[in-house]
């Protein structure tokens, strides 16, 4: 099986990030804080508790190179942590919001990071070297509704956003002083800041979880639908997929590799997409396996159920009128799942990942073993 | 009247386990606030198609679904005058003791006799099949304690109300 470590944290974890050597895990226990646990000797061990914000944190990341932690919280704020010496330093980031703050990510180069808000906007926050501080510019009049994920380009100028008005969208965020002019790359670069590229409107119910695959050819994101959607040659005249599952819906994807997708959500369990030679996505299988009851075990024979009646209750000593009670899945995750993140380098091939959820776990996942997964 | 009973709570729990995929989600319209937005409907966007599913004219159940909260109202079959007032007095007995419940609302939605209010801190706190399993068990339950006090006097004929009220009460 692919689990690899199940680690309950807390009663309910909102999101999670990891510091860049893994060796310790940032979390947000359904509250205010922040909590930090450091592995030490085969333990977790909490070692900071970071408190600024006045109420519940929806998005943490944790910055690769810089050591850096970004927070954004329902109370319109989002603070930059700074390790120094041996306690988090924050700094208050302006982000001129008026509603909650409900997701956040550094972009790729780390010299700025988005957040997304329910003030329908989306902030694109800088430092400004000159007044020694975070400053945002904000993508107005473009949502319709809560802005739910965002996600960055490998080029560090294009940002995709999903929002509860069903729609996916790409921007260019485009700083002048802040992001270098590329002549090799085209139009990305000649786009000014808050450039609507491209609006994908394939999803008929609230959209969630966009993410781009390493190479940045290809754009995956979720609806409440149960759908994903998959969006390759992105701009003008985008190439778009939609692949349909039974069960409940999805709320964040991570890219594995460039033809193979894991999405979590309120099933419980991770699901994993691929893509074949033509390109065509699928729904392959579950990660985590399930425990089903065979019907023949659940339900006995017909004659024995019906003997069961007979005495005035079935053989599961449930009224006649009873409908049965809802079981327990059998999966790692108890409740759902409603973050994703890599573990390792962020190139090309995602070998482990941990999934985090409002069950309190946080279950790391291995691909090593999973050859089936591997070949595709 | 068994398997009827049985086909229509099936059909409300696997509706509920659909229905059920809520997540925290602030106000679009108030900063600093979060409320259910099943009840406030101030953005349209963020609520689903309701469902209606009727056993018969007399029974039937609606399920309001929005981004962070789920409604479930439940309209009791009230064959006569008796069965009306048993109904009345014994979910009113409940109503006032929603906090108790939790997930109970203090109100009923209008042409309801009941109505559960479930938001994303329930299924934060709760098992879902948990919540969904004692939704289906407490209508079962209710049918069947009404149906068993309502044949306790069949053939009953009560002259005035306040006769049949210190009947109820004894």
């Amino acid at each position: 099986m692919a689990v690899m470590a199940v680690h309950q944290f807390a009663q309910c974890i909102t999101c999670h990030a990891w510091s860049p050597d893994q060796s310790m895990v940032a979390l947000c226990p359904n509250n205010n804080e922040v909590h930090i646990y450091r592995l030490v000797e085969d333990k977790w061990e909490k070692v900071y508790v970071l408190q600024k914000h006045d109420q519940v944190i929806s998005g943490i990341d944790w910055s690769a190179r810089s050591n850096r932690i970004v927070t954004a919280s329902h109370d319109r704020n989002s603070y930059v942590w700074n390790l120094e010496g041996s306690e988090w330093v924050p700094t208050l980031v302006i982000l001129r919001l008026n509603r909650a703050a409900l997701c956040v990510e550094w972009s790729p180069k780390e010299n700025k990071f988005a957040v997304g808000s329910g003030a329908k906007t989306v902030c694109i926050c800088y430092y400004e070297q000159e007044n020694n501080w975070w400053v945002s510019k904000l993508i107005r009049k473009r949502h319709d509704s809560s802005v739910t994920s965002v996600s960055w380009h490998p080029d560090n100028i294009l940002l995709a956003t999903t929002s509860t008005d069903g729609k996916c969208r790409v921007f260019s965020t485009f700083i002048k002083g802040v992001d270098a002019k590329d002549s090799k790359k085209g139009t990305s670069s000649d786009s000014k800041f808050g450039e609507l590229i491209v609006q994908l409107d394939l999803s008929s119910s609230w959209t969630f979880g966009v993410k781009w695959s390493p190479s940045g050819n290809t754009l995956a994101y979720v609806g409440h639908n149960s759908m994903i959607y998959f969006v390759d040659d992105v701009g003008p005249s985008p190439l778009a997929q939609n692949v349909v599952f039974r069960d409940l819906p999805l709320h964040d994807v991570l890219f594995a590799s460039e033809r193979n997708v894991i999405g979590v959500g309120f099933d419980c369990n991770p699901m994993v997409f691929a893509a074949d030679e033509r390109g065509i996505w699928s729904f392959v299988r579950y990660l985590g396996e399930r425990k089903a009851v065979s019907s023949g075990s659940r339900y006995g024979s017909q004659f024995s159920e019906a003997f069961g009646k007979f005495y005035g209750q079935s053989k599961h000593g449930v009224s006649n009128d009873a409908v049965e009670t809802s079981r327990t899945r059998g999966t790692v995750h108890e409740n759902c799942i409603n973050c994703i993140m890599p573990l390792g380098d962020h190139g090309t091939l995602v070998r482990r990942f941990s999934t985090s959820g409002l069950d309190g776990r946080i279950v790391v996942w291995d691909l090593e073993n999973e050859q089936d997964l591997l070949e595709l | 009247m068994a398997s009827t009973l049985r086909l229509y709570l099936t059909c409300i729990r696997n509706t509920l386990e659909a229905a059920m995929c809520l997540q925290n989600f602030p106000c679009q319209e108030v900063e600093r606030h979060n409320k259910p937005e099943v009840e406030l409907k101030t953005s349209p966007e963020l609520l689903l198609n309701p469902v209606l599913i009727c056993r018969n004219e007399a029974e039937k159940c609606l399920i309001e679904t929005s981004i962070n909260s789920l409604r479930i109202s439940l309209k009791v079959k009230q064959a006569d005058e008796l069965e009306n007032i048993l109904t009345k007095k014994f979910l009113r007995f409940l109503s006032m003791r929603a906090e108790a419940f939790q997930v109970l609302r203090r109100k009923p939605v209008q042409g309801y006799d009941i109505s559960f209010l479930i938001t994303n801190y329930h299924c934060e706190e709760m098992q879902k099949h948990k919540l969904i399993d004692f939704i289906v068990q407490f209508m079962e339950s209710k049918m069947m304690f009404l149906f068993a006090f309502s044949t306790t006097f069949p053939t009953f004929k009560v002259a005035t109300f306040t006769d049949l009220l210190t009947l109820i009460k004894r």
